[in-house]
């Protein structure tokens, strides 16, 4: 359940990443409590301090909000926020890197997205 | 609030500078990782701020007070390490007791529960327990202490891996339930880095840094690719280190600021960070030439 094995991005990145997961994942729903900093420093296993960063991005995203005294809690529409940012910067990030890749290794277009089809087909097979 | 304030702080003896000039300020609830070489001056500095040594010049102020004959500081604090002189009268289980009658915040049912886990038998006695056995047993004192300031001085020494985990697990739980102010040394950073909040870098009895861990996770950034290139891309800057590995490949590592990543990003170079403990090694390097020099004694 550790985010740990993408060790190329900081520990608070990927705890914020982790709450992301949760959202879209609808384990954690609208207003509802988001956990602390000592219960994710309790479960990864870290300093409650790096712990308070992750979740301070997720604050600066307007993704939780805070109640004085309370805590933080999910925002209305973070998991839908969530959603759009992955598609509009994490996949064209990926697509990029993907195109750059097909490009070093001098793929052609075409058999780029016969590729990109045939991993699409196998995956609807392999969850049908 | 400031748990630890140095400034100036220096300490000599006889004529070996054991420290010089440390200032620097410890907040409440941190726990701070004290780094160094071996010989760098951890113990000395973790001592005189437990109140065990004065110092040569500067100040230190622990709780606001002096910490050298400091009944204040002595009543708040715990001082760690695998050198505790404990009575060899007395079984494990008494010198818990006489512990309990010591520290107000003492958790005797903790104490007993660890020396449980940890299978140290009640009725043993300190000096026939083993080199790591000795070092979980101080450990259990150190935690179950719940001292204000808790200074942990190589608190891992002789632990088996499995046991080092459960330490440090055990003191996250702690400092969770019950918050104070740890410090912590080791040169072991790698495995206590999520640990802490902050690290406190010593070499040669200088103090090189203090900074949040989260920060120096992102302090340097290591670009490897053709030498030419990444020559060229690093140029003008500071090098923390340097490796060739086969006959083109270079690596260097660098200071970590957006205007390197464009630029090694714009030639194709490889990036990846560097963990808190090698830059750590880096900035302390000391010894002249590597290792491998040692052993080629006939070359040029």
């Amino acid at each position: 359940m550790f985010p740990r094995s993408d060790t190329t991005k900081p520990l608070y990145v990927q705890i914020a990443e982790w709450l992301e997961n949760e959202i879209l994942a609808g384990n954690l729903l609208p207003h509802e409590r988001i956990y602390s900093q000592y219960q994710l420093a309790d479960m990864f296993n870290i300093n409650p301090a790096t712990a308070a960063k992750g979740l301070t991005i997720l604050l600066e995203e307007g993704l939780v909000y805070k109640k004085r005294g309370l805590g933080m809690f999910i925002a209305e529409h973070a998991q839908a926020n969530i959603h759009k940012k992955r598609r509009e910067q994490t996949l064209q990030l990926l697509i990029r890197e993907l195109v750059t890749e097909a490009h070093n290794l001098g793929v052609e277009e075409s058999e780029l997205l016969e590729m990109i089809h045939q991993a699409i087909t196998s995956r609807k097979d392999g969850s049908s | 609030m400031n748990v630890i304030e140095c400034r100036q702080l220096s300490k000599s003896y006889y004529r070996k500078r054991a420290l010089q000039d440390l200032s620097f300020s410890i907040r409440e609830h941190t726990i701070t990782g004290v780094i160094g070489r071996n010989g760098a001056g951890k113990t000395t500095l973790m001592k005189i701020i437990a109140g065990f040594y004065r110092p040569s010049s500067g100040e230190v102020t622990v709780f606001g007070e002096r910490p050298f004959n400091s009944l204040k500081v002595s009543q708040n604090m715990i001082y760690i390490d695998d050198q505790m002189p404990l009575p060899t009268s007395l079984t494990l289980l008494d010198i818990l007791h006489m512990a309990g009658r010591f520290y107000p915040n003492w958790d005797h049912d903790l104490a007993t529960r660890m020396l449980n886990y940890f299978s140290l038998h009640p009725e043993g006695r300190h000096h026939q327990l083993s080199k790591g056995q000795r070092s979980t047993f101080h450990a259990i004192v150190g935690l179950a202490a719940r001292c204000p300031l808790t200074i942990f001085d190589e608190p891992t020494t002789g632990m088996d891996s499995s046991i080092r985990k459960d330490f440090y697990r055990a003191l996250l739980k702690e400092y969770l339930s019950h918050p104070r102010t740890i410090l912590l040394s080791s040169h072991l950073l790698n495995e206590l880095e999520d640990l802490l909040e902050d690290v406190l870098l010593i070499h040669q009895g200088k103090l090189l840094f203090h900074m949040p861990i989260d920060e120096l996770r992102e302090y340097a950034v290591s670009i490897t690719g053709p030498e030419k290139l990444v020559e060229r891309v690093t140029a003008d800057r500071e090098i923390y280190h340097q490796q060739h590995t086969g006959s083109n490949v270079y690596t260097t590592v660098v200071r970590r600021d957006a205007s390197i990543l464009e630029a090694a990003r714009q030639h194709g170079l490889e990036t990846a960070p560097v963990s808190p403990e090698d830059i750590c090694v880096y900035v302390t390097k000391q010894t002249k030439g590597r290792i491998d020099d040692v052993f080629n004694r006939n070359q040029p």
